[in-house]
Formats: structure tokens, sequence, C-alpha cells
């Protein structure tokens, strides 16, 4: 099964199952919750790879300790051929689906659960590893890419959909800016569905790499903006009404508030940007000097006495 | 039979200047003396006749010339200061004149033929044709009014003005510039100065540089160029133009000066050549004859100045010509030893091979050194020692220091060098990791207390331990339709996206006059915000002046574009940035003037 016809398509989707958030949402909107979440997920996952028989799909879980694959996954003792669809024992699903499709909702379901069950709290971070789960995902494509180019001699097309619920990371900013112009430079896209706050990493990311940015107002029906919007690849998307793209602040934080600046002050030394002008960059520790007004006067002065 | 009346009015003016020396008497005077001659050669004027008259002239006439036709008709023809024309035999007044600002050229006859005729072709590409046809003098008739006009024409001619040729020249080019010039200039909203005054500055200097020309050198070959032809009767035929006649005395100098000496005084021209040709000073085997040509005197100056060169060498140190020498390995292969220059018993042919040789060196390095003696050729003209020839330039340039630069090249090698980077300070930063964090507030505007937290993580626990996937179940109708008329065009999420492309909107002529009219309105926007800082009174004259200007502007074009559109294409607003940047400037100089009336008060 080369399928010369088609391309490979691989989606990655990236989840961000931060218990915190997703146990406080729980207690907020009992109707939307990581299993509705999940099942959402598995439907877009699904309608991916019954598009076409070249489509693969790959599902990675974002949590404040780690990044972990749901799927495809080593500890899934049916076999390992997951991804092309051969396995040695199939568990009987009893309503005739596709066998692809059932395997990967059986394998993401039981990874979750221990994922879910395996959480401790541990030291004070509650912020998702969002930009490893990126790295994660792009060293997969990465490898793929390879396997299938001199495995089948076929290219590879593929992007990731990031769907966030916790807020940005500060701390996590230099990774994935790299991230982003890793991905920028293999031509992978960066989708991004925010159902909580609006992320302005996740807004550059879609802004650099070409992809979508949807921020959701209704959370129960995640899996019709999946469909709607998310699902279609990068061809088919020039040809499709698609909700237009979204003003990026690109705005500069000053180093010593964190406040967004539009004009500022800039040490020629070390680059750092300030909101206030002071005498000593506070980073490399650099004298400036500013030429003041009052010399001027002091100038004509001069002129009156020697005429 | 011509009278000249521009010698009575010379005559005249003698008889002032040599009787008064008051201006403004003299002046009068000569108005008068002009007045009365002119009288006199042209009968009373008759009020009835409507074209152009001859006493409303008081200009001068230059000359009168009588029997002259024009489209079979006889009549008179008059040269004034600044136009010409015809009259018919017996009446007042002029049916032809032209001034001579519109005549483009003048036009003769061939000496051959009968008819004698003079005429004239204006710019507009109309002509007019006078036959001279006064039997005895119709030839000198003819001669001097074409003298005459070939002096007066080229004062008038319409002064090239080389401005208003850069001007239209600038327009043809650019239709940008173009039609920027049509909407705001021939509309009147800003006036023609103002609009070149900031483009002829650019073209002005473009303008200096083409101007300069490069001179022609000599041609190596021209004395080869002349190529003799035989004249049929074993003489021979030299043609001479005065390119090569230039070429010569460019590089002998001492023909010119022979030449200077003898024509036209003791030979004619073609005589001096004949003999220039014939003497041996030409020829190929230059034996110095006897004493009877004069060019022999040139040929011993010619050896004195080649061994001049010889003398002074070659000044660049680094070329050591001396070591260039015919060596020879051993005897017997194919060369004697022998072979001083200095043997004075040379055989015949050595001689003449030497003596063609050393011309063909003198040839050359005369011809070089007449390309660098451009500027000084006057003072050189005499003493051909100082032949300032490629050498001695390359001795003024190997001074001391330049040679030593030289040396210096010659030995210095890049890799042998070492490795000096330039100077730089060390970055000490004390703080960086600043620089990873991102544009994200320090403080997070959630705070989970540890409680919460573990709140959180045992009810996800409690959930995932149960969770069966439920896919049938994931999506309600009412759920999906809302989101679909979210994401339908007009939803709540397509907002944005409605802002269309213009050229969805509007078909492309108005597209088109869009553009012009962002072009001029940018045009006029540039000449207002130039004028902050104001600091001169032209300057504030200027502002207010661009500011009726911009609402000129506004009133005559951009309105009804505006109205237009709307009543074709309803609710397309696509002026709606160009009024913005309108309000902008109006608020500026309303600003601008209530600070002004704030300080002084």
């Amino acid at each position: 099964m080369s399928g010369d016809r088609y391309e490979l398509n691989l989606l990655v989707i990236v989840m961000d199952v931060n218990p915190i958030w997703w146990g406080q949402q729980a207690q907020r909107e009992p109707e939307f919750t990581l299993s509705k979440c999940l099942d959402a997920v598995m439907v877009m996952g699904n309608s991916h790879m019954a598009m076409t028989t070249t489509n693969r799909l790959a599902v990675i879980s974002s949590h404040f300790q780690d990044s972990h694959f749901l799927y495809p996954c080593k500890n899934w003792t049916g076999g390992d051929g997951a991804w092309d669809g051969t396995m040695d024992e199939a568990p009987y699903c009893g309503d005739g689906k596709y066998e692809l499709l059932s395997v990967a909702n059986n394998v993401v379901a039981e990874e979750m659960k221990r994922v879910m069950s395996t959480t401790e709290m541990k030291g004070n971070s509650t912020d998702t590893l969002l930009a490893g789960s990126l790295a994660k995902a792009l060293c997969c494509i990465l490898l793929q890419k390879i396997v299938t180019f001199f495995s089948a001699g076929q290219e590879m097309k593929s992007r990731i959909l990031v769907i966030k619920t916790a807020e940005d990371c500060a701390r996590q900013y230099m990774n994935f800016m790299n991230v982003i112009f890793a991905a920028q430079k293999q031509n992978i896209l960066i989708d991004a569905c925010v159902l909580d706050s609006d992320s302005g990493l996740l807004q550059q990311a879609c802004d650099i790499t070409g992809g979508l940015y949807l921020k959701i107002p209704q959370k129960i029906a995640l899996a019709q903006y999946l469909l709607w919007v998310f699902l279609p690849d990068l061809e088919q998307r020039p040809q499709l009404v698609l909700p237009p793209p979204v003003h990026v602040d690109y705005r500069a934080a000053c180093f010593c508030h964190r406040n967004l600046i539009e004009i500022g002050y800039v040490c020629s030394v070390c680059l750092s940007i300030f909101c206030n002008f002071s005498p000593i960059c506070t980073t490399c520790e650099t004298a400036f000097k500013i030429q003041l007004p009052q010399m001027m006067k002091s100038k004509k002065k001069k002129l009156k006495q020697s005429i | 039979m011509a009278v000249y009346v521009k010698d009575l009015i010379r005559i005249s003016h003698n008889w002032v200047d040599t009787h008064t020396c008051d201006v403004t008497t003299r002046g009068w005077i000569l108005r008068l003396l002009i007045n009365i001659t002119a009288s006199v050669v042209y009968p009373p004027l008759d009020d009835s006749c409507p074209s152009t008259t001859m006493a409303s002239l008081s200009e001068e006439v230059l000359l009168v010339l009588k029997k002259v036709r024009q489209r079979k008709q006889d009549g008179t023809l008059y040269l004034m200061a600044e136009r010409i024309a015809w009259g018919p035999e017996g009446k007042d007044r002029f049916t032809v004149s032209h001034l001579y600002s519109d005549i483009r050229c003048q036009k003769i006859s061939p000496d051959g033929k009968a008819k004698i005729q003079l005429q004239l072709v204006l710019h507009t590409g109309e002509s007019s044709t006078f036959h001279f046809s006064n039997d005895s003098s119709a030839l000198t008739d003819r001669e001097a009014a074409k003298d005459l006009l070939q002096q007066l024409l080229p004062k008038f001619k319409k002064k090239a003005n080389k401005e208003l040729e850069e001007k239209n020249r600038m327009l043809q080019e650019d239709p940008v510039l173009f039609q920027l010039y049509k909407d705001l200039v021939v509309s009147q909203v800003i006036s023609a100065e103002e609009f070149w005054a900031n483009r002829m500055s650019t073209t002005n200097t473009e303008n200096t540089l083409s101007d300069k020309k490069q001179d022609v050198g000599i041609s190596a070959a021209f004395l080869a160029d002349i190529r003799p032809q035989t004249d049929g009767c074993n003489g021979l035929r030299y043609n001479l133009t005065p390119d090569i006649i230039e070429s010569i005395f460019r590089t002998y100098p001492a023909v010119q000066q022979k030449y200077g000496e003898n024509v036209p005084h003791n030979l004619t021209e073609k005589e001096f050549w004949t003999r220039f040709f014939q003497s041996h000073y030409f020829h190929r085997d230059r034996i110095s004859t006897g004493a009877l040509d004069i060019f022999s005197e040139c040929a011993k100056q010619d050896e004195k100045g080649l061994k001049s060169m010889v003398v002074q060498g070659v000044k660049n140190p680094l070329v050591n010509l001396l070591s260039l020498e015919d060596k020879t390995i051993e005897e017997g292969y194919g060369f004697s030893a022998a072979a001083s220059t200095s043997n004075p018993n040379r055989t015949g042919k050595e001689n003449s091979n030497s003596a063609i040789i050393k011309r063909f060196n003198h040839h050359s390095a005369m011809i070089l050194a007449a390309g660098s003696r451009r500027g000084d050729a006057p003072n050189d003209q005499a003493s051909e020692t100082s032949s300032t020839d490629g050498n001695s330039r390359d001795s003024d340039l190997f001074q001391p220091p330049i040679k030593k630069v030289k040396l210096q090249e010659a030995i210095d090698y890049l890799d042998l060098q070492r490795e000096d980077g330039p100077k730089t300070v060390a970055l000490n930063l004390k703080k960086s990791d600043r620089y990873a964090h991102g544009p994200v507030p320090l403080e997070s505007q959630k705070y989970t207390t540890s409680q919460d937290i573990i709140n959180s993580i045992t009810c996800i626990r409690h959930e995932m331990a149960n969770y069966v996937p439920n896919l049938a179940q994931v999506l309600t109708s009412s759920a999906v339709s809302s989101a679909i008329a979210a994401l339908s065009p007009g939803g709540v999420l397509m907002q944005t996206g409605t802002q269309q492309a213009i050229n969805q909107m509007v078909p492309s002529e108005v597209q088109g006059e869009l553009k012009h009219l962002y072009i001029a309105a940018g045009e006029l926007l540039r000449h207002f915000w130039t004028c902050f800082p104001v600091n001169s009174p032209f300057l504030e004259e200027k502002v207010v002046k661009m500011r009726s200007n911009l609402e000129r502007f506004q009133m005559t074009k951009l309105r009804p574009f505006q109205e237009k559109v709307q009543r074709q294409y309803l609710s397309a607003n696509i002026t709606g940035h160009l009024e913005e940047m309108l309000q902008t400037a109006y608020n500026k100089l309303h600003a601008w003037q209530t600070r002004r009336m704030m300080r002084k008060i």
C-alpha cells in the first residue's frame, strides 16, 4: 500500500491536558470536560485518517510533568504496526469500524488514562510544557519524513494542531520561538485552537508558519470547529472561506516591567529594551549620556560675547 | 536698388554721439531720427486697413528690397528689427509678416537656377517664398537678405529653453508624473512653480555630468591613412583633410613651426604640402640630402628629440630596461656575438633598418606625447626636449613614497600576516535571563492555591479513570448550528474578513482613478508636511496656501469621486483613508495655529 497517487499527510495533534486547568474547568462547566474534549479530538483524528489512506495521525499530550505520545505508542501490546494498520491481535470493536480508527481510539484512551493516573504534583510548576511537546512533534515529523522518503520514496507534508487551554508560560518563550522557526524552515504548519485565553505565542506561531489561529466561543462545539476549520489541509484551504488571520501583536516587552511597548529605549551594547531612559543599562552596565537642551543656551551666550 | 536704412541710422547715431551727452535726449533724438527715416521710406499710413500697418512700427527698418515678388505679385520686402514683412507694390500694408522667432530656417534656390528665390520655413511648417525679380541686382539683393537673416535669426531662435525642454522630457518619460501634473497644475489646484520646485534640482546635476565630453585623440595611423592615389600620369594625389593636417601638426610640432614660418608668406598651402610629401623627411629612407629641403631641419630636430628622450629614460625605478638585451647562450645558435651598436662600420642595410626603427619609435612617442600634451601645447611648442611623453609623467608619479608603497605591496602577503581582528569590548551581561522572557506579564493573572491544585488533580483523576470514549454523542445539533453560524461569512468569527479587496468591489477604471487621486493627494500632502517645522515667514505662507490647496483638492476632486462611487457601488467606502489623511493635515495646521496664537498672547 504505497499510495503513489496521494501524498502522505501527517497530522500531529498536541493536546494541552493540564490537570489543574481541566479540573477547574470540570467544576466551572461540567458539560465540557476533558472527556468531551478527548472525544472531539478522537473524532478529528478519525476524520483525518478517513480522508485518504495515506493520512497519518499522531497525538501528543502536553502535561506539566512531561509530554507523552498518546498515539502511536510503544506501550501498546497490540504489536508495533500501529501506523500501517497491520496488527497481530485486533481488539474486537463490535461496530464494524475501520480497524485503524478503532485501534487509534483505544490507544489514545488507554494512554490518557495512564497519564492521568500517574499525575503527581512535584515542585511548583503548573505550566504546560507546550514548547517541549512541539519539539517532540517536530522530531516525530522529521523522523517520519526520513523513513517515508527512504522506504517509499514519497514526500510527506505535515502539520501540527495545538489545542490549548491553560495560559502561556513566559519561561518557555525562547524554546517556543526556536520551535516556531524550525517549523517554518521545515514548512510545517502550526494551527492553534484556543479554548480559554488568547495566547500571544501561538498567534505568532500561526502567523510565522502560515497556519490558522482560532479562539473558540463555544467549547461544547469543539468538534465542529475542528472539523470545519482544521481538517482541510494546506492545499484546500485557499479554496474555502475560513476565518481570516488574526492581527498579531508583535510589540516587544520592556525588560524592566514586561509591558508591551511601541516606542522605547534600546541599549546599543546589549540590545535590551527599556521603557524609560536610565543612564546605566541594567543588563550590561554601560553608561550612556544624553545631550541635554541646556547646552544650546550656553552656546548662544558664547556667540553673543564674541561679537 | 536696396536702400540701406541702417546706414542712415548709423550715420545719425554717430551724429548724435558726437553732438549730445545727455542719455535721455539722445534716446529721444534717435527715436525721432528712426521715425523720420522710416517715414521717408514708407508712404503715410492708411487708417482703413486692418492688417499690420507700417507706421505702427517704431521698429528699426534694416533693409528694404524692391521688386520682390511673392505669389506672383510684385512688391517690396522689408527686414526689420524683429520681423520680416512684404507688402505688394503700391499698397501701404504688409500682406506677409513673420517674426524672426517664428522662422525656423531659410532656404535659397541653387546658384545655377534662373529664378532667384528665398524661402522662409516657419516653425509651424508653413513657408513663404520670395522671388527677387530685379533684373540687375536680384542676386545681390537675395544675398543681402540672406546674410541679414543669417545674422538675425539666431538671436531670436526660440531659446531652446533648456529647462522647458527638460520639463517636457520628464513629463513625457514618466506617465505617472504627467498624470500628476495634469491633475494638479492643469486643474489649478497647485501652481506650476511649486510643482517643479522639488523636481528640477535632481535633474540639473545629471545634465552637468553629461556635458563633459571626452577629447578625441590622434589616430596612430593618420599618416598611413593618406593613401595616395595615382593621378593617371605618373603623379600621386594625396587627399588631405583638416583632421589629418591637425594630426600632423599635433604630432610633429616642428612641421607646424615650418608651416607657420612659410605659409602664407613664401609658399601657398598647396605648395607647402607638396613639398612636404616630396621631401625625404616624409619618406622611408630618411637620408638627409642637401640643405635645400626646408624639412631637413625638421629631421635634425627629430633626431635631437629622440636622443633626449632616450637620455631621459624611464624614471620608474622598478623597471629596468637596460637589462633587456638579446642575450645568446652560446655562439653558433644562430646569432653572432659581435652586435654592438656603437660599431661605426655598419652596413648600409643595417643603417636603414635602424633608421626605420628609429622613425617608428619616434613617431609613436610623438603621438603619445601629443595626446598628453593637450593642456600645455602653447608652452611647449618651441622646445621639443621637454617632451612630456608618458615617461616623464611616470617619473612624476614615481616619487620615493610611491616607490616605497609599491615595494611594500610586492612583499606583503595577507596570509603571512598575523591576524589582528578589530579590538572589541567584551560583553558583560548581568541579567541575561531577561532575554529569555517572552512578552508575557511577569505575574500570572490567576492564582491557584495548593488546595485548588490538589482538588483539580483528584477530580481529573477520578474522571479519567471512568472514561469511556463516546464518539457518537460528541456534538449536539444546536451547538453545531451555532458554531456553523459563527463560522459562516458574516458570523462572529468572520468579521474582519469582510474587508474585501478593492479589486472585487469596483471596476478597474475606478481603481485607476483612485490611484491617481492617491498620487495627487500624496504630492499635495508632501508639500504640506515639508513645511513643518515652520521656521520662516515663507513657510508660514506656504503652509496656509497648502491648506487651501488641499481643501480645493478635496472639493474638486475627492468629493465628486466619492459621490460617484457611492451612487454606483453603494456601500463601498474607498476614500475613507484619503479623507483621514486630509483631516490629519487640517488638524495639524489648526494645532499649529492655536499654538502660535497662544505664544503671541
